[in-house]
C-alpha cells in the first residue's frame, strides 16, 4: 500500500544535517504519520510537534531494539503511542480538549491557500478533532490507524494488542460513533 | 460559498458506486478514515521539528551501523 502522492509532497523536510544521513530518510518517510498520530491523539499542535521529536530521537537512541521483523512504521507507531499515553496520563487532561492558539490553527493550513480554504480547513481541523476527542480512547486509536493506508488489519491488532477480528468489530463501532459525533458537531 | 463535510449513506453510497474511481467530491467522505486521510494531507509537519531533532541527534552517537544496514539491505 503506497502513501499518495499528496502525502509526500507535503511530508516533513529531512534534516539535511543528520549525524545518521540514513536516518534522514526514516524521517522523510514517516513524519507525518507520526504526527498526525499525536496531533489527533494529543489534541494540540505544540504538543503533537513535541511528541514527534521525541519519538524519533527514541527510535535514533533505540536502534538496537529494531530488529527488523516489523516495519519500520509500525515500530515507530509503537514508540509514539506508548509515548502519546505517557504524555497523556502525566497531563492528566484526559477528556479535555486543550484549547491550541489560534495562530498555531491557522499555520496548519498550506501557506498557499485562499483565505476560504484556510478557514474551511481550520474548521474542519477543529471538528475532527472534537470528534476525536468525544470517543473512547481505543476507538480514537483504531481509526487514526486504519487511516494509514500502509497498515495491515494485523499490524494494527499488534499495535493494539488484540486480535485482528477483534478490531474489525471495534472499527465498526468506531466508525458509527464517528459519524455521530461529527454530524453533532455541525 | 462554505463547503458542507458530510458522509454518504449506504444508499448514497451504492448511488455513487459507479463514481467510485473518482476521488470524493467537494468534502463528501465515505467513511471516517477517508475524512482522516484528508485531514493528514492538509497537515503540514512543522519544519522546526526536523531542525530541533538534527541538533538534539548530533549530540548522540550514530546509529550502529548494521541497523542502518538492515533497514536500507546495504
Amino acid at each position: 500500500m503506497n502513501e499518495p502522492v499528496a502525502e509526500r509532497e507535503f511530508a516533513g523536510e529531512a534534516p539535511s544535517g543528520f549525524a545518521a544521513p540514513e536516518f534522514a530518510g526514516v524521517y522523510t518517510e514517516h513524519s507525518r504519520a507520526i504526527y498526525y498520530l499525536a496531533l489527533r491523539f494529543l489534541g494540540d499542535p505544540e504538543k503533537a510537534a513535541d511528541a514527534t521529536h521525541d519519538v524519533f530521537l527514541k527510535a535514533f537512541r533505540k536502534f538496537d531494539s529494531f530488529r527488523g521483523e516489523a516495519s519500520v512504521r509500525t515500530w515507530l507507531y509503537r514508540i509514539a503511542i506508548n509515548h502519546c499515553r505517557n504524555l497523556q496520563q502525566s497531563w492528566h487532561e484526559r477528556h479535555v480538549f486543550p484549547q491550541a492558539d489560534e495562530a498555531v490553527w491557522e499555520n496548519a493550513a498550506a501557506k498557499t491557500d485562499s483565505p476560504l480554504r484556510v478557514l474551511e480547513t481550520k474548521e474542519l481541523s477543529q471538528r475532527i478533532q472534537r470528534t476525536l476527542d468525544a470517543l473512547p480512547e481505543e476507538y480514537r486509536l483504531l481509526l487514526l490507524l486504519v487511516a494509514d493506508e500502509e497498515l495491515s488489519y494485523e499490524q494494527m491488532a499488534g499495535l493494539t494488542e488484540q486480535s485482528a477480528g477483534a478490531v474489525r468489530g471495534k472499527l465498526h463501532r468506531a466508525r458509527k460513533a464517528f459519524v455521530a459525533h461529527f454530524e453533532k458537531t455541525a | 460559498m462554505k463547503r458542507r463535510t458530510t458522509f454518504r449513506t449506504d444508499q448514497q453510497q451504492e448511488q455513487t458506486a459507479a463514481h467510485q474511481a473518482q476521488p470524493a467530491s467537494g468534502h463528501e467522505f465515505a467513511t471516517p478514515e477517508e475524512l482522516l486521510r484528508f485531514d493528514a494531507a492538509q497537515t503540514v509537519v512543522p519544519t522546526e521539528i526536523a531542525q530541533r531533532l538534527q541538533k538534539s541527534s548530533a549530540d548522540l552517537p550514530p546509529p550502529a551501523r548494521s541497523w542502518l544496514r538492515r533497514l536500507f539491505g546495504s
